[in-house]
């Protein structure tokens, strides 16, 4: 395969191509109340041919059948040709790289069987039942995927990478009359069946959550300080700011450039935000990104000011700033875009006892079932909530939707926790059309002032 | 071996689908041609019952069939009890799905639809940042199984995407609407106007004081309201207990104006067919009439677990995922009042036209609470501004009791949903105390 990926490189008409070829094997057992809803695998297996010709743009070729790379480089060449950049596209300078990553698992999840796969997730799900009487309906995943890329390009990048990834998950719809309320948990790894035994635990906790937002109120709309763990304020810097640090979204739009200049305040001194894909085993770790680049710690905001952004090579010889390693793709189907790897807020100072301590009517939100972000706007649903009475946390409320201005709420957090955390969730993040991508969010607990909770 | 024999000798019951799908996408960005790829997809799925269980696998690797074979077969080992059969040949309404026209269409004109939609945006709004995808596919399938079914279709759909931001200052607007469609339309400009109508209308900002004052939702903006109920329609969610809805077939849930199809057989939209993901013929589904619940969607599996027939609403959503009952095309059918008319009634009211964060929380029940992206105040009859964060919340199963009214007047949006304005009396409108 090397061979033949050479000589298509080298016999290419473009000014820049790159070829890769994933190889995929998945596994995937899911239970649904005493259903088994699926327990097999699949194989995908396909390639991907990106041109570049400068002055018109790039051109795009994806296939399942690997036995003519020659006419697929054409294909894409003839793409390229179609298109019209108004300047020509530049790459930043990027070392070819020629290296092997393989993967480090302690037991391969390709080894264990499926009743053994099966096995495991049937144990969460009966957990998820067995809870009350009130749990109607469960959910109870277990999933692995192992694939081995290969990246070349036609500068003389050679990289070849395993990346081996597992996941369990529990879900909980509980009911009462008519009112139904659902929970979720999830763990994620990189490093082996092992890791996913024994999470008992995370099944209960979906289960138990869900029955206890049965008895909760939903909360009241107004205005409220509000704390938020780990899990809800990784998932906000993610959605509500990582994106923004995206250089797609800003490199040629003035306005938005202008929304995202490097030394503009983006909170206070105590905000410290990065994304790093070169941390081992976590989620969104990628050691080299779809264009060949390697992974690295890039600081988003320091001290409160934004320093940094993400980089695909052509973002990032447009703005004249560095390839960052973020240009990802979720499979060979699609060209990189840039993409997010393991973002977090920095770890801070304060203790959680003394960041609740002084509040007299607040909220501390947890979890996140999801949030959209509209540029600045963004909207969160909070997992699970309690109301913070007098400094203490006081009984569960529903239905906590955090909206507001990303700069206005950045500026309002003025307590940032010392007990940081990487989230070990599956799931994953979607831009454009590819999803679901693995990423990392970590984060300790942080508090908000003045945020607007919407509700009945 | 041909797999179909293979799979005769191993199991009781098989089904194979091959797909092939060859797509043409050509991507602006930004108001500039970026980006034009050619997919080719090639791969087959398989399920089988062996000794009464359900097996799936799913490949694009042609060169190891057998290995999925062997994948089917082992899923089947450790699967649950299938209760129910493979579809059963039968005959289908013919629709129109496939078209030269659309089939045909050359990269460069494809390329020229993209400058075409840009001309009529940007003259209006130079400052609009404009990302267009037009995607032009050719996708041959074909099902067969032990039971004689051997249906093959091709398909020719084309989808354009539209989204349009415009930022000014810390002031961001962002549109997004999509064709979709497998006939050629002469009118593909259509849903283009609308957004660079909604433009012009934003210009003009205004205020409006939170509260309780009616609630006009645009066909845009009523997906809000259908996406609930797409949820609790689900045979799926019927089956399991969790949709508020299961067990009141029959009974009137919901104001008599309110009538929602699912039709799958309309010559030419997206998710039209003459067969459904696993060989069952598509139909026109009407779900609820005049406010009364008639039934909901299944496919094979949902249906005979709940002892109905499959509505031919089995959906895969690609390859590598077994079939699920899902909605076709949504209709929400148009009412009996001009819009002019539902307008001239309102003296101070909210025109929604979309909402941010659709679909998250826990909608199943029936709640929304969302942002609204885009959004008009009304006063005396006439929309006179656009309004900023402000936000609605509310449960369309008690929204949807009581509609003030459902309008003459309706359209497709976002390829698959057709939908009216739709008037609520009097909805909670919560605005940024300040």
């Amino acid at each position: 395969m090397q061979d033949r990926i050479r000589e298509a490189l080298k016999r290419s008409r473009a000014d820049y191509t790159e070829i890769r070829i994933e190889e995929k094997e998945t596994t995937r057992v899911v239970f649904r109340g005493r259903e088994l809803e699926t327990a097999g695998a699949n194989i995908d297996k396909g390639g991907i041919v990106r041109c570049l010709i400068r002055d018109k743009g790039w051109g795009v070729a994806t296939f399942n059948n690997l036995d003519d790379l020659l006419t697929k480089v054409d294909q894409a060449y003839q793409c390229a040709l179609v298109a019209s950049v108004p300047e020509p596209v530049e790459l930043a300078e990027v070392e070819p790289v020629r290296q092997v990553v393989t993967a480090q698992m302690e037991r391969d999840f390709r080894d264990v069987s499926l009743a053994e796969k099966k096995a495991l997730a049937e144990r969460y799900n009966e957990i998820v039942l067995s809870y009350s009487d009130k749990i109607i309906d469960s959910q109870a995943a277990y999933a692995d995927s192992f694939s081995r890329v290969i990246f070349a390009n036609s500068e003389g990048a050679y990289i070849e990478q395993e990346k081996p990834a597992v996941v369990v998950g529990a879900f909980a719809i509980a009911r009462d009359g008519d009112n139904v309320q659902q929970a979720h948990e999830s763990f994620a790894t990189t490093q082996g069946f092992e890791y996913v035994l024994e999470k008992d635990e995370l099944a209960r906790k979906a289960a138990q959550k869900a029955v206890e937002l049965l008895t909760a109120r939903p909360v009241k709309a107004g205005v409220y300080p509000v704390v938020i763990d780990q899990m809800l304020a990784g998932v906000f810097i993610h959605e509500a700011f990582g994106h923004l640090s995206e250089a797609d979204f800003v490199y040629e739009n003035p306005k938005a450039r202008e929304m995202m200049t490097l030394g503009r305040r983006f909170g206070k001194g105590l905000l410290n935000v990065f994304d790093d894909g070169s941390i081992p085993n976590l989620r969104g770790t990628t050691l080299y990104d779809d264009e060949g680049t390697p992974a690295r710690r890039n600081w988003l905001i320091r001290d409160g000011v934004l320093v940094g952004r993400l980089h695909s090579r052509q973002t990032a010889a447009r703005m004249g700033e560095r390839a960052s390693g973020n240009a990802r793709a979720i499979n060979y189907r699609f060209a990189p875009i840039v993409r997010m790897t393991n973002t977090a807020i920095d770890n801070g100072t304060t203790p959680f006892e003394e960041m609740i301590k002084d509040i007299e009517l607040g909220i501390y939100a947890c979890d996140a079932y999801g949030g959209q972000t509209q540029l600045e706007n963004f909207s969160f649903s909070s997992g699970y909530a309690y109301m913070i009475r007098k400094g203490q946390i006081a009984e569960m409320v529903k239905d906590v939707i955090l909206s507001g201005n990303l700069f206005t709420t950045l500026d309002n957090i003025d307590a940032i926790g010392n007990d940081f955390q990487w989230l070990n969730t599956g799931g994953g993040c979607g831009k454009g059309n590819q999803y679901p991508l693995p990423v990392g969010m970590g984060a300790p607990h942080i508090r908000i002032q003045n945020v607007v909770i919407g509700g009945e | 071996m041909d797999i179909l024999t293979h799979l005769q000798s191993q199991a009781e019951q098989f089904e194979l689908l091959d797909l092939q799908n060859e797509k043409t996408t050509v991507e602006y960005e930004a108001n500039q041609l970026k980006t034009c790829t050619v997919a080719e997809t090639k791969g087959a799925a398989v399920r089988v019952i062996r000794k009464g269980k359900l097996g799936f696998s799913a490949s694009t690797d042609s060169a190891a069939l057998d290995k999925l074979v062997a994948n089917a077969l082992e899923s089947a080992a450790y699967g649950d009890p299938a209760p129910f059969s493979f579809a059963h040949p039968r005959p289908a309404p013919i629709v129109r799905t496939f078209d030269r026209a659309v089939a045909d269409l050359p990269i460069a004109r494809l390329v020229e639809i993209g400058k075409e939609i840009l001309d009529l945006i940007l003259p209006v709004e130079p400052n609009a940042r404009c990302n267009v995808s037009l995607e032009r596919s050719l996708v041959s399938a074909s099902i067969r199984n032990q039971k004689g079914l051997d249906v093959a279709f091709r398909t020719s759909p084309l989808s354009i995407g539209v989204e349009i931001d415009r930022i000014e200052g810390d002031d961001v607007l962002i549109l997004y609407d999509q064709l979709g469609t497998t006939t050629w339309q002469d009118n593909y400009l259509d849903f283009v106007r609308r957004l660079v109508q909604k433009l012009e209308r934003a210009r003009t900002i205004t205020s409006l004081k939170p509260g309780k004052m009616p609630v006009l939702f645009a066909p845009t903006g009523a997906l809000a309201l259908a996406l609930p109920l797409t949820q609790g329609l689900n045979g799926k969610e019927v089956y399991k207990g969790t949709s508020p809805m299961r067990g009141k077939v029959g009974e009137k849930l919901f104001d008599e104006k309110i009538t929602v199809v699912d039709d799958g057989t309309i010559d030419g939209k997206f998710a039209s067919a003459s067969y459904d993901d696993e060989g069952v013929p598509r139909r026109r589904n009407v779900l609820i009439e005049r406010g009364v619940l008639k039934g909901f969607v299944y496919d094979l599996k949902t249906a005979a677990q709940s002892g109905v027939e499959s509505t031919g609403n089995a959906s895969r959503g690609g390859l590598f995922y077994p079939p699920e009952p899902s909605f076709t095309n949504l209709i929400l059918q148009p009412g009996e009042t001009p819009l002019e008319a539902m307008l001239a009634g309102i003296d101070e009211g909210l025109l929604v036209e979309d909402l941010l964060g659709l679909g998250q929380g826990n909608i199943l029940s029936g709640a929304f609470s969302n942002p609204l992206a885009l959004a008009f105040k009304i006063e005396k009859g006439e929309i006179v501004g656009r309004v900023k964060d402000l936000s609605i919340a509310g449960n369309i199963y008690d929204l949807l009791k009581n509609v003030a009214a459902v309008s003459q007047e309706a359209q497709w949006v976002y390829s698959t949903f057709y939908a009216p304005y739709v008037l609520i009396e009097e909805m909670m409108v919560a605005g940024k105390s300040q």
